[in-house]
């Protein structure tokens, strides 16, 4: 490779680095994140976790050029030169004890490696995610792979049709990733353990999972429901037709959240994609709508009765506590529902309903107890009433005044 | 027994009093019993609040749940917070009708200036009750709208930030605004009602009740004296009547429309949608939106507070503004038919979330 080729492949990188960040700044769609500033290499470097252990800009580009400047790093070159340090484990010892050193190991195994070792330049490499000059760490909020920031800068390359389509890949995953429960897990609720791109592809060994490992990287989370499923009979189906686990109904990027209705035999539900009435199981699922709809319907009915008993001003900790098991029952539902069966579903709907029906009796007990006071108070109001007529009686009949 | 007490107190001077004690009759005497309803409220929110007391905790932590537990726990507790709550609001009601009342019959004249000025003192002591009482129960609503509702004293030039902070025991509203209002509701502003009631109703027993000048006129015309009816028994039964009435629609309201206690106030969380004071607050709370962020190079909610002071001040005055001609008189009464023209329809506008 020529040092015209490598200058300009950097500049070309640079180039698609910045205009994506324009991209994104434009108002692509879903959440935004701080783009990261464009600054000059050496005010940038200022801040970097290298600089800061006693690294400087001959560690990494060697001594300067006759011009005073310094010479770029080709793309190839780039995590081959990361790897110098971050896959020396006694070197990266003095600085972080506990730090990984698997990056590069990880990254030849990634498409983005594989792709980057054939030449293929436009791939991403660590300077893509991490930035060049301005690195920190990952735990720091603005690193641009901090947990609420990697969607986004894999979105830099990923949402972007002109770079996805020499590849033959949908730059349409992020969107679809916004809009999932997992999205608004991590961006609108903070929770940084919610999944991101990285958690299901890896990082540095970035990799779509096949169809075959998908049940497993679910199961980093949903460890029960994998567990159900993988003792069921759908996952022996599946895997004879080949179909990729849990993607069959909850898809991949856009995972919504799970609806009872999803479950049945009618043209909304899922189910019916491949069964109808006339399959051995068209029973166990309309059984299995059956509970949802009721525990549901009757957490809802508790819930607005309670409310009201609030609101109110009466004490309903009681069925509020019966709620709160009502709920839990349901959330046991959604993942006993991956056993496809129905005997450990229905008795957990018998606890779901009784729970409710706890809470429901408490929210209408206190409602009973407002309207015992509103009687009351009703007959007090006639007596004052009649106490009234009598006075106007009494008041008429005073002699009158001349 | 009787010539006991006759012995050491002057019973048989104020028996001879009350019985000697007449109070003018005539078309407008129905007016005279907004006074004795409004003491009747008054009466009823010392003993309601008496007993809250026993149970009520001011504290941010516990504010809430010691309002919960009187309504559920505490045997008749939410009778008596229910009655305290909408008694707070009749009171209000009433004293507001009794001083426009007293306005339209021109009751503020000579040698009455002081009954006027204490009466105008006692209204604005009573919106303080419910400013203050409004925060007590620790709820969503009543969090928001007084975090709002002392935001309006910030406008005021130079002193805004510290009347705030004195307002609110610290940059926001917290358990220290809870305790201050808390202070402020069951101990100072009581102290001075007890004080400003005493006289308004001594200076009312002895100057008696106003003539209103149609009817005064009259009478000369006719060259006849105002009719009169003894205040005991015809007027004492009529007190009794309106105070009975009193009873009767709050014994209705609690019945029929039980006052709630909301949700816990979370500081933490976002203001819900539609936060509003209390209904006698709506009309300068919407007339505030209205105005413009600046008129003349000056603060639109500074004109508007100091418009309202200035109307304040007029009202406590009015004896000494009015020169009690026939056509100072009269401009009064517009003044006074425009004044709640405007606050009703803002309390409409407000309620109705017109713009």
């Amino acid at each position: 490779m020529t040092g015209a080729w490598r200058i300009g492949s950097v500049a070309i990188a640079c180039g698609l680095l910045a205009g994506s960040i324009t991209l994104r700044a434009a108002g692509a769609p879903g959440p935004q994140a701080p783009a990261p500033a464009v600054k000059p290499a050496a005010e940038a470097f200022s801040d970097d976790v290298h600089a800061k252990a006693g690294l400087t800009c001959e560690s990494c580009h060697g001594p300067k050029k006759a011009d005073g400047g310094y010479a770029a790093i080709a793309r190839v070159a780039i995590a081959p030169l990361c790897a110098r340090c971050h896959a020396d484990a006694a070197y990266m010892r003095k600085f972080a004890p506990q730090v990984r050193v698997d990056q590069y190991a990880q990254y030849q195994t990634s498409v983005h490696g594989q792709q980057m070792a054939k030449g293929e330049t436009r791939v991403a490499t660590c300077n893509d995610c991490h930035q060049s000059h301005g690195i920190v760490p990952v735990r720091d909020t603005r690193s641009p792979v901090a947990p609420a920031h990697v969607a986004i800068t894999c979105a830099r390359c990923h949402a972007d049709p002109a770079r996805m389509a020499p590849f033959n890949r949908s730059p349409e995953i992020f969107n679809e990733w916004s809009k999932s429960v997992h999205a608004d897990a991590l961006l609108k609720r903070g929770d940084r353990s919610a999944p991101t791109c990285s958690t299901c592809h890896g990082s540095h060994g970035a990799t779509p999972p096949g169809a075959d490992s998908v049940a497993n990287v679910c199961a980093q989370c949903h460890v029960r429901e994998a567990e159900l499923f993988k003792k069921s009979r759908k996952a022996e189906v599946f895997a004879a037709l080949g179909q990729a686990d849990c993607l069959v109904c909850h898809s991949n990027h856009h995972i919504a959240p799970p609806q009872a209705s999803w479950i049945g035999l009618d043209d909304k539900a899922l189910c019916a994609t491949c069964h109808d009435e006339s399959v051995a199981g068209a029973a166990v699922i309309k059984s299995v709508r059956k509970g949802f709809d009721e525990v549901l319907a009757a957490i809802a009915s508790a819930g607005q009765v309670l409310d009201r008993a609030e609101t109110a001003g009466m004490l309903v900790e009681d069925g509020k506590l019966a709620l709160h098991t009502a709920s839990e029952a349901h959330v046991r539902m959604r993942v006993l529902v991956h056993t496809f069966t129905a005997p450990p579903f229905d008795d957990v709907v018998k606890e779901g309903l009784a729970a409710a029906g706890e809470a429901q009796a408490v929210g209408d007990a206190a409602m009973d107890e407002l309207q015992y006071r509103r009687r009351g108070l009703a007959v007090a109001t006639l007596v004052i009433l009649g106490f009234l007529a009598t006075l106007y009686i009494k008041i008429r009949r005073l002699p009158k005044v001349a | 027994m009787r010539s006991w007490f006759t012995a050491r107190l002057p019973l048989a001077e104020l028996e001879a009093a009350i019985r000697h004690k007449t109070v003018p009759q005539h078309r407008h005497s129905i007016w005279y019993y907004l006074g004795g309803m409004t003491l009747f409220f008054f009466l009823v929110q010392v003993v309601t609040g008496i007993l809250l007391l026993l149970y009520y905790r001011p504290s941010s932590a516990e504010a809430y749940d010691s309002v919960q537990f009187i309504m559920t726990r505490v045997p008749f507790g939410w009778l008596v917070r229910s009655i305290h709550s909408w008694s707070a609001n009749l009171m209000v009601g009433a004293a507001f009708a009794h001083l426009f009342s007293v306005l339209f019959l021109k009751a503020y004249r000579r040698p009455r200036e002081v009954v006027w000025i204490s009466g105008v003192m006692l209204l604005f002591l009573s919106l303080g009750f419910g400013f203050t009482g409004y925060l007590l129960p620790w709820n969503e609503v009543a969090f928001f709208a007084t975090r709002v509702g002392t935001d309006i004293a910030g406008a005021v030039p130079y002193a805004g930030d510290t009347i705030v902070r004195l307002l609110r025991g610290g940059p926001d509203v917290t358990g220290a605004t809870l305790t201050r209002f808390y202070g402020v509701h069951v101990a100072v502003l009581p102290a001075i009602t007890t004080a400003l009631l005493g006289l308004h109703l001594l200076l009312v027993q002895y100057h008696g009740m106003s003539v209103p000048p149609s009817v005064e006129e009259r009478a000369k015309r006719e060259n006849r004296p105002v009719p009169t009816m003894p205040f005991v028994p015809h007027f004492a039964l009529r007190d009794l009547f309106g105070w009975t009435v009193a009873l009767a629609l709050l014994a209705g309201l609690s019945a029929f429309l039980p006052w709630e206690l909301g949700h816990k106030a979370d500081p933490f969380a976002s203001a819900p949608a539609g936060i509003a004071p209390e209904w006698y607050f709506l009309w300068t709370f919407q007339a505030l939106k209205y105005m413009p962020a600046h008129v003349l190079g000056i603060d639109g909610e500074l004109i508007a507070i100091g418009a309202m002071s200035l109307g304040a001040m007029a009202l406590v005055l009015l004896p000494f503004i009015d020169r009690n001609t026939a056509r100072s008189r009269t401009i009064v009464t517009w003044a006074a038919i425009a004044a709640i023209a405007f606050m009703t329809t803002m309390t409409v506008l407000a309620l109705t979330g017109g713009h």
